[in-house]
């Protein structure tokens, strides 16, 4: 019933999973013949592991990749560049057959509980038909199993006669959990799982989900807009912006030391339960840009309050600190700030990009 | 409040054999488990609209299939009456012409009978034919006999030394007392003789003597004798008796005498009636009565009471027939013939004939009975629907199938494809190919078949479209995803997720199409080009009222038929409009 390779590695410290500059382009045809007038750059190179057990947070603005980021790891859709590891294996290497093969050990939970299941099935099939398909349990012990998953899901056996259409969304979404777990896997991909529902039915989607990693010693990447949740449930948080990630530490750290000016912007955000405390949020201006066209430099200094010069032309680089704290800005990076935030000498941008300084001058850039 | 839904989650799913005592609210005892298809079953039921139609369709269908069983006639069963009709019976004439009687073995031909014509006209007593001699005696007006020498022996004479023939045939007992009237005449140079009060002529030829007796070959007389007994004819007919009887007729004389035997006369208006011991032996009149149906012997009853209904120039005459029934007859002159007719039993298709217990709608134009028709044109109407849709759903299905599920450059392919179909003209194409379908003198139950086809191969489009839409709509659905990430096959994708998810669309989709179908079909009968005589189909049966007198005259006949295409396709469209109610998952349960 365990699948190899779980045990091997589930006592150690190992990687499940390592995301390495994964890209993943959507290509802009234009004109009569489908030629590619650009990209859409969904994913520019991200990278980031995740440890056996643990939960990992991916959290950013709609449109910044979140889902991007899962549908590829799963192979659901082809990538650009990069590598997905698991557990060792580049999945972008296998087979089709041999991808069938690996596909349970990696499920997904999707954001909305409504359209994720097929409304012309019961239940039991949703939840069975693919443990039938790869053998998951031997036929004679298949019911029992599918009515231990569904218990341990929240939902009664009686449940499998009945068609989605007759459940709430807290249930449906039950009913996907029960339907990924059902696989046996190793690793979900969490899609925004409780985006959809109601606050005190996300409170027990988000508990089920906690106690399933517990019994089954899950790893999760869960992909959420809601910090608080991501707070509560994440070992790791990554932040993304524009198909990036900018900013990847631990949950601690992250929240208690939120370095980029974009994540200080987001966790801003989180409302606090005590009126007395006075809330300074960083209200960012404008929206997010659009990725097949993003802006040159580092991509947020059009909406950053602490942009420099230098952000305007020269992306910036990925920066570690020392407790492992990963972030993508030049205020962190020493070379740049110790030149001031100013350009380069010599640079060639130097004198472009003084001038678009001086136009857009005029536009408040900072607000507090 | 999160703790409070905690608790209550756990009770359900923990403490579920307490729950069951305690009679909480419980979910399989509250709602019956419902699968999607019965949900919609149960939403159809609701619609009033639906129900009346799917009633109409089913009433449709046992009309149609149930009703062709259960009728009595067959779908081309021509039906037949007999109905009485003046029909010409006899014909008559007044006799203008002389007619012959020959004597049996004689020829008497026709240049013989136009030189006794030119005799009678010019009143020469004799006239010749070839070498023949003829005499012409004259007994009254119209009545000639006409007679010619007959040899009955011939002499040599060589120096009053003679010698008798006696081998002559037809000739006579040469006795002594012939010889001695022979003798004597021969010296007298006469060339007559006279022997047993008989004139025989003598015609001399070299020394070679023929000597013949003038007889009676022929009689030519403008008056008919018709026997009463076939059997008679032979006294009837003989030359002597028509004389004897022309001429005692002529004279107004009661009585006449031939061979021994008296016969009686009876004169009554235009008749003449030749009685022998009281009875009726012949008629002799001057009016020819005819049959005018062959093989019909008419009675001397009828011929007489013609005879004198024509002399006294009235209209109609009655006569009992074998079962002593009166039958009536008519006589109207046309010229100078009367022409004689009663009414007759005859047989006549059964057209156009009114609603009566026999035929509930009547007969149409062909004598065929109108509901049998209507019941075996309502199969052949609903089963071209029915095939044509399962055609069209075969291929829209496939062909959009694919286009949706791979898409790419094959889903560009077919999609222009159905664009090129699109452009086609539906109803001219349609004309073009049934026409076609003419030219090769397709038989009508083959013709039903190719007209399917033809119909099927026109209408997949939209089905075809609706499939690709869905598919490309279901393909990005989550669910549709989930499958790929929890590793199902392609077969089990496409046969358990994305075909149950079309199929509401398709029933609906069908199910509407039904009922152009059935108007198509309907059209194309209607034209005459669609399903050929001697099959129905309403169309065909509606096609009687291109005829404007028919359908201002025979409503029987067209009208049931319309209404039923109307009631079909109306049923189809609400059952249709009932499924896609029920269908659609925003209405209520």
């Amino acid at each position: 019933m365990m699948v190899e390779g779980k045990n091997t590695s589930a006592n150690n410290n190992e990687n499940i999973l390592e995301v390495k500059n994964l890209k993943k382009y959507y290509p802009i045809k234009s004109g009569m013949f489908g030629r590619v007038a650009g990209n859409v750059k969904a994913l520019d190179g991200v990278s980031f592991a995740i440890k056996h057990g643990q939960t990992m947070g991916l959290v950013g603005e709609s449109g910044c990749g979140k889902t991007t980021v899962g549908k590829t790891i799963l192979r659901l859709q082809e990538k650009t560049d990069g590598e997905v590891l698991f557990n060792g294996i580049d999945v972008f290497s296998l087979t089709k057959s041999e991808m069938r093969k690996l596909r349970p050990r990696i499920q997904i939970i999707f954001q909305d509980p409504y359209s994720s299941l097929s409304p012309r099935l019961p239940v039991g099939e949703i939840i069975g038909e693919a443990v039938r398909e790869h053998n998951i349990v031997p036929p004679a012990e298949y019911d029992d199993y599918i009515t231990k998953i569904m218990r341990s899901c929240g939902l009664q056996p009686y449940h499998k006669e009945r068609y989605p259409h007759e459940f709430s969304g807290g249930q449906r979404q039950r009913i996907c959990i029960a339907r990924a777990l059902a696989l046996d896997p190793e690793f979900i991909v969490c899609d925004e799982p409780v985006s959809a529902l109601d606050v005190s039915i996300q409170a027990q989607i988000i508990n089920l989900l906690e106690d399933l990693q517990d019994e089954y010693g899950l790893t999760y990447l869960f992909i959420s807009h809601d910090l608080s949740v991501v707070e509560h449930i994440s070992d790791t948080v990554g932040v993304m912006y524009l198909g990036d990630m900018v900013e990847y530490a631990e949950k601690e750290d992250i929240f208690g030391n939120p370095l980029h000016p974009y994540t200080k912007a987001l966790f801003s955000a989180i409302p606090m339960p005590d009126p007395t405390v006075k809330m300074e949020r960083i209200i960012l201006e404008g929206s997010i840009p659009s990725p097949a066209n993003p802006p040159s430099g580092c991509k947020f200094h059009t909406r950053c309050n602490e942009c420099m010069e230098v952000c305007k032309s020269i992306p910036p680089k990925q920066i570690t600190l020392d407790d492992g704290h990963m972030v993508v800005c030049h205020l962190y990076d020493e070379e740049v700030m110790a030149n001031g935030g100013k350009l380069p000498k010599g640079s060639e941008d130097e004198h472009k990009a003084i001038d678009t300084n001086q136009t857009q001058a005029g536009e408040p850039e900072k607000l507090s | 409040m999160n703790g409070k839904f905690d608790q209550d989650e756990k009770k359900v799913y923990t403490n579920e054999a307490e729950e069951f005592t305690v009679g909480t609210l419980d979910d399989e005892r509250r709602v019956k488990v419902l699968s999607p298809s019965m949900l919609v079953l149960k939403r159809f039921m609701r619609s009033k609209l639906a129900i009346t139609g799917l009633v109409i369709l089913i009433l449709m269908f046992a009309f149609s299939f149930l009703g062709g069983l259960i009728s009595p006639y067959g779908q081309s069963e021509v039906f037949k009456t007999y109905e009485m009709t003046p029909t010409q019976y006899a014909s008559a004439i007044y006799n203008r012409e002389l007619r012959y009687t020959v004597k049996d073995g004689i020829t008497f031909d026709n240049a013989a009978r136009a030189k006794t014509i030119l005799a009678v006209n010019s009143g020469d007593e004799t006239f010749t034919v070839g070498d023949q001699i003829y005499q012409l005696e004259i007994f009254g007006e119209d009545l000639y006999a006409i007679s010619s020498t007959m040899t009955v022996a011939k002499v040599h004479v060589i120096k009053s030394f003679f010698t008798y023939d006696e081998n002559v045939e037809g000739g006579i007992e040469i006795t002594d007392e012939f010889k001695a009237a022979f003798e004597a005449a021969q010296q007298a140079g006469e060339n007559t003789m006279a022997y047993r009060g008989n004139i025989y002529t003598i015609a001399e030829d070299n020394k070679n003597y023929d000597i013949g007796i003038g007889t009676r070959i022929a009689v030519a007389s403008k008056k008919i004798f018709d026997a009463v007994d076939t059997a008679d004819e032979p006294i009837i007919n003989s030359v002597d008796f028509r004389i004897a009887a022309e001429v005692a007729a002529t004279s107004k004389a009661t009585t006449f005498e031939y061979d021994g035997t008296r016969y009686g006369l009876n004169y009554e208006e235009g008749n003449v009636t030749v009685l022998k011991d009281g009875e009726v032996f012949a008629a002799i009149s001057d009016i020819i009565v005819n049959p005018a149906i062959d093989d019909t012997l008419l009675s001397s009853g009828f011929k007489e009471e013609a005879r004198r209904a024509i002399t006294s120039k009235e209209n109609s005459f009655t006569l009992k027939d074998e079962a002593g029934e009166d039958v009536r007859f008519t006589v109207e002159q046309s010229n100078a013939n009367y022409v004689i007719r009663t009414d007759m039993p005859t047989e006549l298709i059964d057209m156009y004939s009114p609603p009566s217990a026999k035929h509930w709608l009547g007969t149409d134009a062909n004598g065929m009975d109108v509901l049998t028709r209507l019941m075996y044109g309502g199969r052949v109407s609903l089963m071209v629907g029915f095939v044509v849709v399962l055609i069209e759903l075969f291929i829209g299905v496939v062909l959009g199938g694919i286009s949706g599920y791979f898409g790419g450059w094959v889903d560009t392919i077919i999609m222009r494809l159905v664009d090129l179909f699109n452009c086609i003209p539906q109803m001219p194409m349609l004309l073009i190919l049934v026409s076609v379908l003419d030219a090769y003198k397709v038989t009508p139950q083959i013709r039903i078949y190719l007209l399917m086809v033809l119909l099927g191969l026109m209408g997949w489009t939209g089905i075809a479209r609706t499939v690709r839409g869905q598919i490309l709509m279901l393909r990005e659905q989550d669910f549709m995803v989930a499958t790929e990430a929890t590793g199902i096959g392609v077969r089990r994708r496409i046969f358990r997720h994305l075909i149950p998810n079309v199929m509401p669309l398709l029933i609906v989709n069908a199910t509407m199409n039904l009922g152009g179908i059935i108007i198509t079909e309907a059209t194309l009968s209607f034209l005459g080009l669609g399903v050929k005589y001697p099959l129905a189909s309403w169309g065909t049966i509606i096609n009687a009222a291109t005829n404007v007198y028919v359908m201002t005259n025979y409503w029987f006949i067209w009208v049931p038929a319309g209404l039923l295409i109307l009631a079909t396709v109306l049923g189809f469209n609400f059952v249709g409009d009932g499924l896609r109610d029920a269908f659609d998952p925003k209405m209520k349960r």
